[in-house]
């Protein structure tokens, strides 16, 4: 542990001087590419993860410390209409093995022409309105080592064709290649118990390299007035896999599914109001039995603008999520109540936080999350996350998680631009 | 990405090849029920459509414009018929006579409407009070010497009869019979043939009866002709030469006279297969589409070969004859899929075109060569195995040429690809050298005697080209406004100074005339009628004289709300036209407010007074042309390139493919601009086109090369083994399809002849790049085993850059009360900064505090003009420093208060993109002292307005101000008022100072730095906001900016917001 601890120290000393020298190195001239602009930037990253409660499973360390890089290479061709993008990732994680682990979130080429647009490569691409469950999205796999709320993402090979109407976006999207989830190991924190055998997945298809069975997502995209709306459709491996036991551990059982959804958006004024659905079919629940499902989440966002006289803005959020699979969803939102409030101080540092609470109306079970965040000086940006489990004993869905607890503080340093 | 052996499919094209000679019997019906499906269809095809129109789409705004035009004022299918006197004059009275003749006897043609000529024009005259009206000569029959001599005295003092087809520029040595034509519209392919046949009948009874004359023919109805003719030409004048050269080649390829037989049996099937299609889509042969079978023929040929020279490679072995099929197309079926569905791909992709021609041109090749295929790999094989095509059992002369190709290749691969990339440089320069040039007259070369006609008569005479003018006066009977007659006459008079128009036919000519006749023929007054009612008075008067079928009505509108104005142009060149139509635009915004306002009111969408007419549309086509097909060749590369790389399984050697596909077209077009320059709307459709033929090259030598590599052979061996393979094959393909092009280019149509041209030259140059730059290409990156290539640096060199620019604010004038002139202030300085467009600038906020301290935020910001007054502006800011910030990205659909605008914010660490509320006006953006407010769009309408007093400006004491205070309507406002001085000369905006709700002077802020744009739009490089009562300050600079840079409303789409953040 004090080894890792002093590699992953070391590694971040050595990516920050790396970035440093990046930053002011002279790039390669955008013209030996034959392009209009070239840049370099992105950011490094210490991060130390504190648990309050000891682990509950055997073989799980406590704390966990880490360093991570995650760089960006832009090249623009015809006045920024094509555009080139790289943007590698690694972190390297002194407690678990697993969470030490490196990603391509972006190697694509984007061209828009006209009303025409398309991408080539892996992307990152979101779906969906509402703030803390994210039903409808579903292009990209999440990163779950990397942050349990969902918002880090696996890069998704892709070729993204769009066609802009009058009324919005109309995207088709064909996926040769499924990235699989990632999953804490044995010495993770954060897991369900036993710990899911990543490294072997079953797959529900008849492909004979099943990662290369091809996924097809079809979304148009727009707004009318102060109503933003989508409408997508999704064939392929379904990315929240139901769990096999084994003798290993519990194995990811990804299946050929299909999915509908709807998220809407409604601006009135200073409130938004948001809502999203899915019909999916073809997948296992927790049980491992085939049923199909509805599930749907909206709730609204009220801004109060330069509140008690400073600038300020305090946003009020209070969200539902539901499920028709109940105590069988894969989900552990599924009959849950959330508020939250987001504060924005709108300072030169661009302090800013957010305080999410849910409620799980079947077994009681809670947390509270809080992510705050400012900038030092020019370059530099402390981030605290936490998030409290409670009220989460055996018999709830939130059980594994109960004694995991934690605050997690990342330092950033960004470079180049 | 996997790099399994191509060859993992041979069991699969094994099998295929094994069902496909099984199942010979069924291709014979299959063929035989596929050809009684094309015959069936392909009587709707024909006849062919001679309208020059079918280039103009139905959604082109500019047909749409012109349709419009020809609903008010008659559509205009002419024919102009130019009398040429031996003895060079028209007034001698037997020549007279021969033209009064003409007048009367061409009401005999069909459809016609109006008959103009020297001899019945309407010429007036005072006799005492009256007004007469006559004929210019009466009795053109029994005319006497002294009348002609007074006819012509007369006609050449006319300025409205000079240049035009009355009367040549000088003198009086030609002169045209006008006969308008209202064609039914019916059956078309009948109309305008009947015309001319009775045209060329009278032409000879004439010419024979008065051998002192020569009759020449142009205008619309010998252009609608020349378009059937010319195609039904080359349909053909080229197909025998074609099949004669297709004989050969396949004769000398395969040398089997049965063989040859079956190849010719397969393009004709081929051709006809297309043809159904087209007949089945419901297209009509047109001059473009005409020479689609021989596309398809052309193209067909290659597929045959290869099947063809492999069975001739099979049967030295064994006598079998099912054995020889089997192995050829085991070998080569998988590339002549790739390769025909990659053509069909391209040819496709003319689908993007704005032109419909090409589009079913697209569209039947494409069929017709997927056609091909079937037949290619079904009927050919059981043809094989049924036709006693004799064996041969010696080898044919190996390639020894290409061997030794290879070899020098390989020698000089470190010389060849530094010499090539330069060549392919310097060639791809020459494309700045090409310039867009439609004119659908020069389309046809002068071995056509329509275009020597007019030629002579552009020459001669007048030119026959014409833009016309609908001139709007904004009310029914607006026309007969002085004022509005006073614009026209200057804008005649401005128009006849222009260089190359040679006569312009306006209606203030004639007003004129009618008030000098009016005014007992006194010179003094050929000038406009002073008032609304002598100008509508005259006008009636000489309504009710004039002769039959001389009425106005294609000049004046019915309810006399608008004029036409016709300027005939000869030989001009499509950018001496376009440039004529800006500067008129320029010259009618500045001096004709009642037309500009009027067509603003009718077409807000277009804010320049555009003329309209066949040349105008033509002038625009290929313009637009090239813009869409560069969506469509796109298009086009990712599907074949993708296509390519799933072939052979390999990203790389798929990457490395586009280098030989793409230049080939670049250097085409290179040589093209360096040798000839002028190129018609062909050429946009040429690199879709070009693209799926190239390919087939490619893919065959990569797919050898990959093979050869996977075996473990080096790279130079894998290239010798390729040369040695496929070397030879590819010649002769090569060589078949540029001689069939060749063919093509001898079509005398230049859209026909250049895009033939310009195809042969691509695919010759790519055969060059695939034997000499390609081998050296994949020897080096081998060599270096590094990854991929940048593919985009070759598309990045056919990219369009356009021009742009604009931010603003307000001010303007003569008005009476303090809020009208407040008002007024506002407008003009709103009225200045219309027009700009769209433009970008880099901006950066220094934000001070009270104690000095700074912080900084960079930022990109794109504005987009939406001109109608009820829309507001859109906006894109785009942060790049603070560097955590970096990429976010703000959306704003500027709405008139009392909306909120609509906005959205792009979030780079989730790459996700929110609507977010707009109602929040007092806040401060990104902490500075602008409020959200005060950074938004400003709109005139957002406020109401007071005029104060004149005072020197406060930023610059040498300038006079208009000091004002303006209101927000809206009562989110955080302001009471604001108070702004705008300088005088500009009306550029100079200092706001900003009062809070409480009506405190709460900011003041100061614009510096003003720079001038495209000759008219202000921008300050440097905007100071202070804050009175707290002393910090903000500093907003601005820099590099862009007007016009090409911006539209799709970049300020929400769904664009993620990948226009950067």
């Amino acid at each position: 542990m004090r080894i890792r601890t002093a590699v992953a120290l070391f590694l971040f000393a050595a990516s920050f001087v790396v970035a440093l020298k990046a930053a002011k190195a002279e790039s390669p001239t955008a013209e030996a590419l034959g392009a209009d602009y070239f840049e370099i930037f992105g950011e490094v990253e210490l991060e130390t993860t504190l648990f309050a409660d000891s682990p509950q499973f055997a073989g799980q360390d406590r704390d966990d410390f880490s360093a991570a890089i995650e760089p960006t290479m832009l090249v623009e061709w015809l006045d920024g209409d094509l555009v080139f993008r790289f943007t590698p990732f690694a972190r390297f994680s002194a407690q678990d093995s697993r969470r030490t682990h490196a990603d391509i979130r972006e190697l694509k080429l984007d061209g828009d022409f006209g009303d025409w647009s398309f991408t080539v490569g892996a992307d990152t691409v979101f779906w969906g309105k509402t703030e803390v469950v994210h039903l409808v999205d579903i292009i990209n796999q999440t990163d779950q080592v990397e942050a349990i709320d969902d918002e880090a993402r696996l890069g998704q090979p892709m070729i993204r064709l769009g066609y802009l109407t009058d009324y919005g976006e109309l995207s088709a999207f064909y996926m040769p290649y499924f990235r699989e989830r990632t999953f804490p190991g044995e010495s993770g924190r954060l897991r369900i118990n036993p710990t899911v055998d990543q490294e072997s997945p079953v797959y529900d298809s008849d492909a004979e390299a099943e990662e290369f069975t091809p996924s097809f997502a079809v979304r148009f995209a727009g707004s009318l007035g102060d109503l933003d709306f989508g409408v997508s459709g999704f064939h392929g491996l379904g990315r929240d896999p139901a769990f096999l036991p084994s003798a290993t551990g519990l194995q990811p059982f990804y299946e050929i599914i299909n999915q509908a959804g709807l998220d809407v958006q409604y601006t009135y004024d200073a409130t938004l109001f948001k809502f999203e659905g899915i019909f999916r079919e073809g997948q296992r629940n927790l049980q491992f039995r085939e049923e199909n499902f509805v599930a749907a989440t909206g709730g609204f966002e009220h801004t109060l603008f330069g509140i008690a006289e400073t600038n300020a803005d305090l946003g009020i959020i209070a969200e539902y999520a539901w499920d028709s699979r109940g105590n069988d969803s894969l989900s552990t939102f599924q009959d849950d109540f959330i508020g939250g409030v987001r504060l924005a101080l709108n300072d030169e540092a661009d302090s800013s936080m957010l305080l999410t609470g849910s409620v799980d109306t079947n077994d009681g079970s809670m947390t509270a999350r809080l992510e705050a965040e400012t900038r030092i000086g020019e370059n530099w940006r402390i981030l605290a996350e936490g998030q409290g489990f409670f009220n989460a004993g055996s018999g709830t869905n939130r059980s594994p998680l109960a004694d995991d607890s934690f605050l997690r503080i990342k330092l950033k340093y960004f470079f180049g631009g | 990405m996997s790099t399994e052996p191509i060859d993992d499919r041979t069991s699969l094209s094994a099998r295929a090849a094994d069902f496909i000679i099984r199942m010979r019997w069924a291709w014979l019906a299959l063929t035989a029920a596929m050809v009684a499906l094309s015959l069936a269809q392909i009587s709707n095809i024909v006849p062919l459509n001679p309208d020059a129109r079918i280039f103009f789409a139905e959604e082109n705004p500019d047909r749409v414009a012109l349709d419009r035009f020809e609903e008010t004022f008659n559509k205009n299918d002419n024919l102009i018929l130019a009398v040429v006197p031996e003895d060079g004059e028209v007034f001698d009275p037997k020549v007279l006579g021969v033209i009064g003749e003409i007048t009367e006897r061409v009401w005999l043609l069909p459809y016609v409407r109006r008959v103009d000529s020297i001899t019945n024009f309407q010429h007036t005259y005072a006799q005492g009070d009256e007004m007469i009206v006559r004929d210019l000569v009466v009795d053109p029959e029994n005319v006497s010497l002294e009348e002609a001599a007074w006819a012509k005295a007369t006609a050449l003092d006319r300025i409205e009869l000079i240049g035009t087809a009355y009367l040549p520029t000088k003198g009086s040595a030609v002169s045209a019979v006008q006969i308008l034509f209202t064609l039914p519209g019916v059956k078309p392919e009948v109309e305008v043939p009947t015309i001319v046949t009775e045209y060329e009948a009278l032409r000879a009874e004439i010419e024979e009866k008065y051998p002192f004359v020569k009759l020449m023919a142009t205008g619309g109805i010998m252009i609608n002709n020349q378009f059937s003719q010319s195609g039904q030409q080359d349909g053909q004048q080229l197909f025998g030469p074609m099949f004669l050269l297709i004989l050969l080649i396949v004769g000398l390829a395969i040398r089997s006279i049965l063989g040859t037989l079956a190849v010719l049996v397969l393009i004709i099937l081929s051709a006809l297969g297309g043809l159904g299609a087209g007949g089945w889509l419901h297209y009509q042969l047109n001059s473009v589409t005409v020479l689609a079978p021989l596309y398809i023929m052309t193209l067909a040929v290659a597929s045959a070969v290869h099947v063809l020279s492999a069975c001739r490679q099979a049967m030295v072995d064994t006598a079998d004859r099912k054995e020889w099929v089997r192995k050829a197309l085991t070998d080569h079926m998988g590339a002549i899929v790739v390769a025909c569905v990659t053509t069909a791909i391209g040819f496709f992709c003319l689908n993007f075109s704005i032109s419909p021609p090409f589009r079913e041109l697209g569209n039947i090749v494409g069929i017709g060569v997927l056609a091909g295929m079937v037949y290619t790999l079904t009927l050919l094989p059981a043809l094989i195995i049924f036709l006693p095509i004799g064996r041969r059992t010696k080898r044919a002369t190996s390639s020894i040429m290409m061997e030794k190709l290879g070899e020098f290749v390989i020698a000089n691969r470190k010389m060849l690809l530094p010499t090539s990339i330069l060549g392919v440089l310097a060639l791809a320069i020459g494309i700045s050298q090409l310039k867009l040039e439609d004119d659908f007259i020069r389309y046809f070369d002068d071995r056509y005697e329509f275009r020597q006609h007019t030629d002579f008569i552009e020459d001669n005479l007048t030119g026959v080209n014409n833009l016309d003018y609908p001139l709007h006066s904004g009310e029914p009977g607006g026309i007969n406004n002085p004022a509005y007659l006073k614009e026209m006459s200057d804008f005649t008079d401005w128009l006849r100074q222009q260089p190359a128009v040679t006569s312009v036919r306006a209606l203030t000519d004639t007003i004129k005339r009618l008030n000098m006749n009016m005014h007992g023929d006194d010179p003094a007054y050929h000038r406009l009628p002073d008032n609304y009612e002598e100008a509508s008075q005259y006008l009636f008067l000489y309504e009710l004289s004039l002769g039959y079928g001389m009425d106005l009505t294609d000049q004046i509108e019915i309810d006399r709300e608008t004029v036409r104005l016709s300027v005939f142009m000869a030989r001009s060149t499509t950018a001496e036209m376009r440039d004529l139509t800006l500067r008129a635009g320029d010259w009618l915004q500045e001096n004709a407010p009642i037309m500009q306002a009027s067509w603003e009111k009718l077409y807000p969408e277009v804010p320049m007074i555009t003329p309209t007419g066949i040349v105008h549309v033509f002038n625009l086509i290929s313009h637009r042309d090239v813009r869409q097909m560069l969506t469509g060749t796109l298009i086009a590369i990712v599907l074949i390139s993708g296509l390519i790389m799933l072939t052979l399984r390999d990203v790389k050697i798929g990457a490395i493919s586009l280098v030989p596909n793409l230049i080939p077209a670049l250097m085409a077009f290179g040589v093209w601009g360096y040798l000839v320059g002028e190129v018609t709307l062909a050429i946009a459709v040429v690199l879709a086109a070009t693209l799926g033929i190239v390919v087939d090259d490619t893919v065959h030598f990569l797919s050898k090369y990959a093979k050869a590599r996977r075996e473990g052979k080096s790279p130079e061996d894998s290239v010798r083994y390729t040369f040695r393979t496929v070397g030879m094959a590819l010649f002769v393909t090569t060589l078949g399809l540029v001689a069939g092009f060749a063919v093509l280019a001898q079509s005398g149509f230049a859209v026909n002849g250049d895009m033939a041209k310009l195809t042969a030259i691509t695919i010759t140059l790519a055969l060059i790049a695939d034997f000499l730059l390609l081998p050296s290409l994949l020897i080096w990156i081998d060599k270096r085993s590094s990854s991929m290539t940048v593919p985009a640096t070759a598309t990045a060199a056919i990219a369009l850059a356009i021009a742009g620019a604009a931010w603003m604010f307000t001010t303007d004038a003569n008005a009476e009360t303090p809020e009208e002139k407040g008002r007024a202030i506002a407008i003009e300085a709103d009225k200045r900064d219309l027009g700009f467009g769209d433009f970008e600038a880099d901006g950066e906020m220094i934000l001070k505090d009270k104690g000095g301290r700074e912080s900084r935020r960079v930022f990109k910001n794109m504005t987009l003009e939406r001109e109608a007054s009820e829309l507001g502006d859109l906006g894109i800011v785009v942060f790049s420093k603070p560097r955590d910030i970096r990429g976010t990205a703000l959306l704003t659909h500027a709405n008139i208060e009392p909306n909120d605008d609509d906005q959205w914010i792009f979030l780079p660490a989730v790459k996700r993109v929110k609507r977010i509320s707009s109602s929040n006006r007092t806040g401060k953006f990104v902490s500075s002292e602008f409020s959200y407010e005060d950074f938004g769009s400003q709109e005139v309408d957002d406020y109401t307005y007071k005029w104060i007093k004149d005072e020197p400006c406060p930023t610059e004491p040498a300038l006079m101000c208009f000091v004002s205070e303006s209101y927000p309507k809206n009562s989110k406002s955080g302001y009471s008022k604001r108070i702004s001085w705008t300088d005088q000369n500009e009306y550029r905006l100079m200092q706001v100072d900003f009062y809070n709700r409480r009506g405190d002077h709460e900011k003041t802020l100061q614009f510096l730095d003003y720079q001038e744009y495209l000759g008219q739009y202000w921008r300050a490089g440097r905007m100071e906001m202070k804050n009175q009562q707290t002393g910090k300050a903000t500093d907003l600079l601005w820099t590099n900016y862009k007007f016009r840079s090409g911006l539209a409303e799709s970049d300020f789409d929400s769904n664009r917001l993620k990948s226009i953040s950067r």
